[in-house]
């Protein structure tokens, strides 16, 4: 696929618009791509790594991804320019069923560089916004400076139909820093979204997951109203490599995307 | 009466197989360690030995091979797709723990998506297993319902003749039939009979050992911990295992060609699962030995109905530690008692 966009999210994080080059290739991707799948992005020479899709169902014409510059893969992904051609497989994996979400509440509950996925499911929604009840979007990350997807975060915030509650860890925020101080699952509680027929969808790391879940529970929201999607590591895509399992669950084949009483029934210290 | 092959005659086959286009390929021994490799002439294959150290899987799923060659040029990047060297080939003298292991595989691998380079190797073998008169203290295919002339995974099933003149030819498949069909008048009639077959101790109780793993309680067990401490993450049980299928892929090159690779991989290694952020679901060796034995004895199975274990026990056999399956579930055996 040809880069035909980039810009820097954070400190070492990138989002790529990509464009097929193949009119078959784009037109397999239009009828199977749904918010929640993911692809394998890779760079010849250098591999392969795993992102979700971070653009919705709603814009096929491209794909971006957005990555933290870290390994040999997204190393030589940051350092692709525009007009480069980089590798795509995918769509992969399950999806968020949106329109089981439809006429309800949504709350989105996000951490630092995982955004990304729940952005999509985010602009799935806000483009056929009048499906959808109330949306509350909670978002943190350790500093200002690692907010990703900023220019989106301020027209949420502008938004009237949006309720954006934007978070930094403590000693995360810069002296002109007018939103909240704290760790999501705490500031998610003093939020306090009504669980009334309310939809959340959760991703981060799996710390932020973890706690999250506790608060959510304590908000009096069922696990099964409950979504987010799990990001291992992964090679083939095709459930054989066989290192994505968490439990007999494989993870590119049976999710990314699981309710959060499917991932009660998974074994927590595998995860 | 029974159809006999005469081992003074196994290399008129090995010509005639060889004239009808098949590679043949059995057991050798090849710079101190003992693997599958074509040989030319019956003399070269080592068919007294009660396993090669190597498992049959290198032949079907290669420890590293090419899946694709890149050149990227100015305005765009060619790509050629590298299917394995085609062409069909006779496997001579395989055991049944290793025969088994391929078709416990298959289902792994035409699972949803086809692994062509599994499938274009498996439908061009034939595979002609010589059932066990010798076992070793390691063998372990009765533990897990198989036995020493299992057919599961055989074209052709050879039982030894008492004095190891020959072996009795049962044929197994239609391929098995048709590569025979070749040496039909090299076969002979005859009412010898087959040697006893090897006597494999039952090791551990399966069945006790599966419900064990299957209760959500004993994913916490101590005993985990206990059982792994000496594992030094080496990945030999992995690697020698005829069933054990995990793979990496990699690009080696340059900046301009290069080639993309399957590579094994394998689940004893921290690196196998470690995220981008440093997080590890199995950070721990006890986390990475216990999903080895899980997707074996329960995960596998709850897939794919079969157990992903022949009862080889090159794991145990060749563990530099002296772990290995059999002593795991003969300790799961004591608990669920």
């Amino acid at each position: 696929m040809k880069i035909v966009g980039r810009h820097d999210e954070a400190p070492g994080v990138r989002t790529m618009r990509l464009e097929f080059q193949d009119a078959a290739d784009h037109e397999f991707f239009k009828e199977t791509y749904r918010t929640g799948m993911f692809g394998l992005y890779g760079v010849y020479g250098e591999g392969e790594s795993t992102f979700c899709v971070a653009s919705p169902e709603t814009r096929k014409d491209y794909i971006e991804c957005t990555f933290r510059q870290s390994g040999r893969v997204t190393s030589a992904l940051a350092n692709a320019d525009i007009g480069d051609l980089i590798t795509f497989r995918g769509p992969y994996g399950n999806r968020f069923p949106i329109e089981e979400f439809h006429g309800k509440n949504l709350l989105f509950i996000s951490g630092g560089i995982a955004l990304p996925p729940t952005r999509s499911v985010i602009w799935s929604c806000l483009d056929q916004r009048e499906k959808f009840g109330k949306v509350t979007i909670v978002y943190g990350a350790r500093t200002v400076a690692d907010l990703v997807y900023k220019h989106e975060l301020e027209e949420w915030q502008e938004r009237s139909d949006v309720d954006l509650v934007l978070t930094v860890d403590p000693g995360g925020e810069s002296p002109d820093w007018k939103n909240r101080i704290g760790f999501v699952p705490t500031v998610l509680e003093e939020a306090a979204p009504s669980p009334d027929n309310c939809i959340a969808v959760i991703c981060g790391p799996p710390i932020m997951i973890k706690f999250t879940l506790i608060s959510l529970k304590k908000l009096g929201f069922d696990e099964s109203n409950v979504y987010t999607t799990l990001e291992n590591r992964m090679k083939c895509g095709l459930g054989k490599c066989g290192r994505c399992n968490v439990g007999s669950v494989y993870v590119c084949k049976e999710g990314p995307v699981f309710t959060a009483a499917e991932v009660a029934r998974m074994p927590a210290s595998d995860l | 009466m029974t159809k006999i092959l005469f081992s003074d005659k196994l290399d008129n086959c090995v010509e005639r197989w060889k004239s009808a286009g098949l590679t043949v390929i059995g057991p050798v021994q090849r710079a101190n360690i003992s693997t599958y490799a074509a040989v030319e002439h019956a003399a070269e294959l080592d068919l007294g030995l009660i396993l090669t150290d190597r498992s049959i899987k290198d032949l079907f799923f290669p420890q590293s091979e090419p899946m694709l060659r890149y050149t990227i040029k100015k305005e765009s990047i060619d790509t050629d797709e590298c299917l394995p060297p085609s062409g069909p080939r006779i496997i001579f003298g395989a055991r049944p723990c290793d025969s088994s292991g391929m078709a416990i595989d298959d289902p792994l691998f035409g699972w949803d998506y086809k692994d062509e380079y599994w499938f274009q190797r498996r439908n061009e073998s034939v595979i002609v297993t010589i059932a066990c008169t010798k076992a070793d203290d390691f063998c372990m295919c009765t533990s897990l319902k198989m036995a020493p002339d299992s057919s599961k995974g055989s074209d052709v099933l050879l039982r030894p003749l008492a004095g190891g003149k020959g072996w009795v030819v049962e044929e197994v498949t239609d391929r098995g039939r048709e590569a025979f069909k070749t040496i039909t008048d090299i076969l002979q009639e005859s009412s010898d009979t087959a040697a006893p077959l090897a006597v494999v101790e039952k090791k551990f109780d399966l069945d006790s050992c599966v419900t064990w793993l299957q209760n959500p309680e004993n994913f916490e067990s101590r005993f985990w911990k206990e059982i792994s401490m000496r594992c030094i993450g080496c990945a030999s049980c992995t690697f020698l295992c005829p069933t054990c299928h995990c793979f990496d892929i990699q690009d080696e090159g340059d900046t301009y060609t290069g080639i993309r690779r399957k590579n094994w991989d394998s689940c004893s290694f921290a690196l196998f699962t470690m995220h981008t952020s440093g997080h590890n679901p199995r950070s721990t060796q006890s986390a990475r030995w216990r999903q080895r034995i899980m997707h074996k004895f329960n995960y596998f199975p709850g897939k794919f109905s079969v157990n992903s274990c022949s009862g080889c026990g090159r794991c145990s056999r060749q563990c530099p530690v002296d772990m290995g399956i059999t002593e795991t579930l003969q300790e799961i055996s004591k608990l669920s008692q």
